[in-house]
């Protein structure tokens, strides 16, 4: 399955103008619009009380949009995370980060339920977790918490800047 | 534009190149490797998962840099550009190559590797032949790469372990964890022989290179010890230390350019970061850019002496393309039901599994018949925290998420730990496995980008799967819980050998026995495009030692001034 195909089949909105948009400094406005969402849905799978530390507490949206901002990174999965934050914003009507916890698992289970919606949460997962498992250095793992919650150490030498200021 | 010149051009700074190099410039010839990435120290070289194992910083952007992949999907052949798929077939595009990045679990092949095709015949739909030359002409060389490149390791005996000429290896063994107790115990239940892997990490302090740490990544990572040997560290440092070396990273080959038929004038070459073009004359070229490489610079070095490629009159360039067949297997050690050792001693990091079995290499069975089966690596689950955090998320097609995800995560990382096996067989070289240049897609340099078509042989799956059988055997009979195995007949794209094959007959081979191209005599390639067949064990150590090999008759022929 081509990735473009794989990323878009199954979205409500299809191709949002976004694709068409220059990078970075559209895509920091992008963000700022859909940003609540994300941090809503990072918060709700990472939430406090858990073996492992929450989203909120590891600062895992700025980890997120440093990320995916990055001329590195994908341009495709770039534009799929701000595409699947404005899809469950539409499918929820814009009430998705002000619902409580149960309203916010039924929401999130039956956007799981299209391909879409599944690869758009796989997706905020993998970069919530990079953040929590990841180096200090990238700002997320704060005081290694992610590490020790799991006893599970990076190796010998650490990195002492982050590859995106590389 | 500028231009200088050489007594040897080198392309790829890899295993082959390296070795290459090495011989060379300790010979006295000025030499230069040219290498399309840059050149990251060992002090460098981090333990960052996210930089290393998730981003591309050692390999090109697929949108700048790319294959197209063909497979056949409802009986038709259909390209995808690596770039739509994310299947990257770039291996460390940087100074030393792939071998930075390796596990390092080496093997010689076996002296029937060399002649398969009079050893079991025919293969239906396979193009199988034997090798001009045998192995006790390579053993020097398998010695060779032992001792440079330092390899550490234990001789025991086996049917299957190909004869050397010295009594063991200079350097033991690395640690091992204890794992390997409970290993040995449940093989030998089974009758099987486990061996101890050669592995081309130091044991010992070897000149400025250290023993190794134990860092628990070695895999994937750049070695900050030096202990692992990679081109880099074993071959092209000492190799610049001669002062006969010139190193020229961050340079991308175009081409190669013949003005008379018989012979390669120059390395039309540009820099990555200027965007400069160049010329590199020499006297001799050897390309070592890795097999679907190699074939793509020689393909896209066609002019009108050389119509459909250089070096390729046969028409052979390119064709057999071969990847290492066989698959993997996991099981699950868990703290309560562990035996023969501690689950402290199972959990202790950075020591390695080091086990290896040859007992199915030649398969002649009553029941199974005689065939050309496989080798077996077995190591721990890589311990890169990310993955295998990311591996754990899903229950019955649901991501697991909330307190349960904590739960899930927890038990999975402390309570257990992971033992995997690889096997490695022949991939059979066939007519469906190939790199040619794809007509419309090009690279940021606009050259055409190679097309790879990767299809198996069902003899491939076959004989992974007879494996697969017995390994799970082994794991359970250690004790592991949900153990599976998957083998299928999807490429491993970092090993990659075929396509410029080497023969005595220039109509059926690119290269002669010295892997010398049969009409361009200044022209070499030294990396695995040579094999014919590849044997049923990684490639790195038969590549290491080819390329002292060809190093070796390259000084001769500049000695005796045969070009």
């Amino acid at each position: 399955m081509k990735r473009r195909n794989f990323l878009l089949l199954g979205s409500m909105l299809g191709v949002s103008p976004y694709l068409h948009a220059k990078p970075s400094s559209s895509f920091e406005r992008s963000f700022k619009k859909v940003e609540r969402t994300i941090a809503a849905v990072q918060e709700h799978m990472f939430p406090a009380g858990s073996k492992i530390p929450s989203a909120q507490s590891m600062n895992t949206l700025q980890f997120l949009f440093d990320t995916v901002n990055h001329k590195s990174y994908d341009k495709d999965i770039r534009k799929f995370v701000i595409e699947g934050a404005e899809e469950l914003i539409e499918r929820e009507k814009g009430l998705f980060s002000s619902m409580n916890t149960q309203q916010k698992e039924k929401a999130l289970r039956t956007y799981e339920e299209s391909n879409y919606g599944s690869n758009w949460l796989s997706r905020i997962m993998t970069l919530t977790m990079e953040g929590i498992f990841s180096d200090p250095v990238y700002g997320s793992n704060k005081k290694e918490a992610g590490w020790k919650a799991l006893n599970a150490y990076g190796g010998m030498p650490r990195p002492k800047t982050r590859y995106i200021e590389l | 534009m500028t231009s200088r010149m050489y007594d040897v051009v080198v392309i790829g700074s890899g295993a082959s190149g390296g070795a290459v190099a090495h011989t060379l410039t300790h010979a006295g010839y000025k030499v230069a490797v040219l290498e399309k990435g840059r050149l990251i120290k060992r002090e460098e070289f981090t333990k960052d998962e996210l930089a290393y194992c998730r981003r591309d910083i050692v390999t090109p952007n697929l949108f700048d840099e790319y294959h197209v992949i063909e497979e056949k999907v409802e009986g038709k052949w259909e390209g995808t550009p690596t770039y739509d798929s994310g299947w990257s077939f770039w291996n460390g595009n940087v100074v030393g190559g792939s071998s930075n990045f390796m596990s390092g679990m080496l093997h010689r092949m076996h002296p029937d590797d060399f002649r398969l095709k009079s050893k079991y015949g025919e293969i239906k739909g396979a193009n199988v032949v034997d090798w001009p030359i045998s192995y006790d002409e390579l053993e020097p060389y398998y010695l060779k790469a032992e001792e440079l490149v330092g390899i550490s390791g234990k001789y025991e005996k086996h049917p299957f372990e190909p004869p050397r000429s010295t009594a063991d290896f200079t350097q033991p063994p690395t640690q091992e964890n204890a794992v390997v107790k409970l290993l040995d115990k449940s093989c030998e239940n089974l009758n099987i022989k486990s061996l101890v892997t050669p592995r081309s990490v130091l044991s010992q302090d070897k000149g400025d290179r250290k023993a190794c740490y134990y860092s628990n990544f070695c895999g994937s990572y750049g070695c900050s010890s030096g202990a692992k040997g990679s081109s880099r560290e074993a071959l092209l440092m000492p190799a610049l230390a001669t002062g006969n070396l010139t190193l020229m990273s961050n340079t991308y080959v175009k081409s190669l350019h013949t003005s008379k038929k018989e012979a390669v004038d120059y390395a039309v070459v540009v820099n990555t970061l200027t965007g400069k073009e160049e010329h590199i004359y020499a006297n001799l070229f050897v390309v070592a850019a890795q097999a679907h490489e190699s074939a793509r610079l020689l393909l896209n070095s066609s002019n009108t002496l050389h119509p459909n490629g250089l070096a390729n009159s046969s028409g052979e360039l390119g064709k057999n393309l071969i990847f290492s067949a066989g698959g993997s297997g996991q099981g699950e050690l868990h703290a309560d039901d562990l035996k023969e050792i501690k689950f402290e001693e199972l959990m202790q990091t950075g020591l390695f599994v080091n086990r290896s079995i040859l007992d199915w290499y030649f398969v002649d069975h009553w029941w199974d018949g005689t065939f050309k089966g496989g080798s077996v690596e077995f190591m721990f689950e890589h311990q890169n925290i990310i993955s295998r955090a990311g591996k754990n998320n899903e229950e019955e097609g649901k991501l697991v998420w909330g307190t349960a995800l904590g739960e899930k995560l927890t038990e999975r990382f402390m309570k257990q730990k992971s033992i995997r096996f690889e096997i490695f067989n022949d991939w059979l070289p066939n007519d469906n496995c190939f790199v040619s240049l794809d007509k419309t897609h090009k690279d940021k340099y606009g050259m055409p980008v190679g097309k790879l078509r990767v299809e198996a042989h069902p003899q491939d799956l076959k004989v992974g799967k007879y494996i697969a059988k017995k390994c799970e055997k082994v794991l359970e009979e250690m004790g592991a819980q949900n153990v599976y195995s998957s083998v299928s007949s999807s490429p491993p794209q970092n090993l990659i050998a075929g396509g410029c094959r080497f023969g005595d007959d220039p109509k059926t081979s690119v290269l002669n026995k010295h892997c010398q191209a049969h009409e361009v005599p200044n022209l070499f390639v030294a990396d695995a495009s040579f094999m014919p067949t590849g044997g049923s064990v990684p490639y790195t150590w038969t590549i290491y030692a080819n390329a002292f090999r060809v190093a070796d008759h390259i000084v001769k022929v500049l000695k005796e001034k045969q070009i």
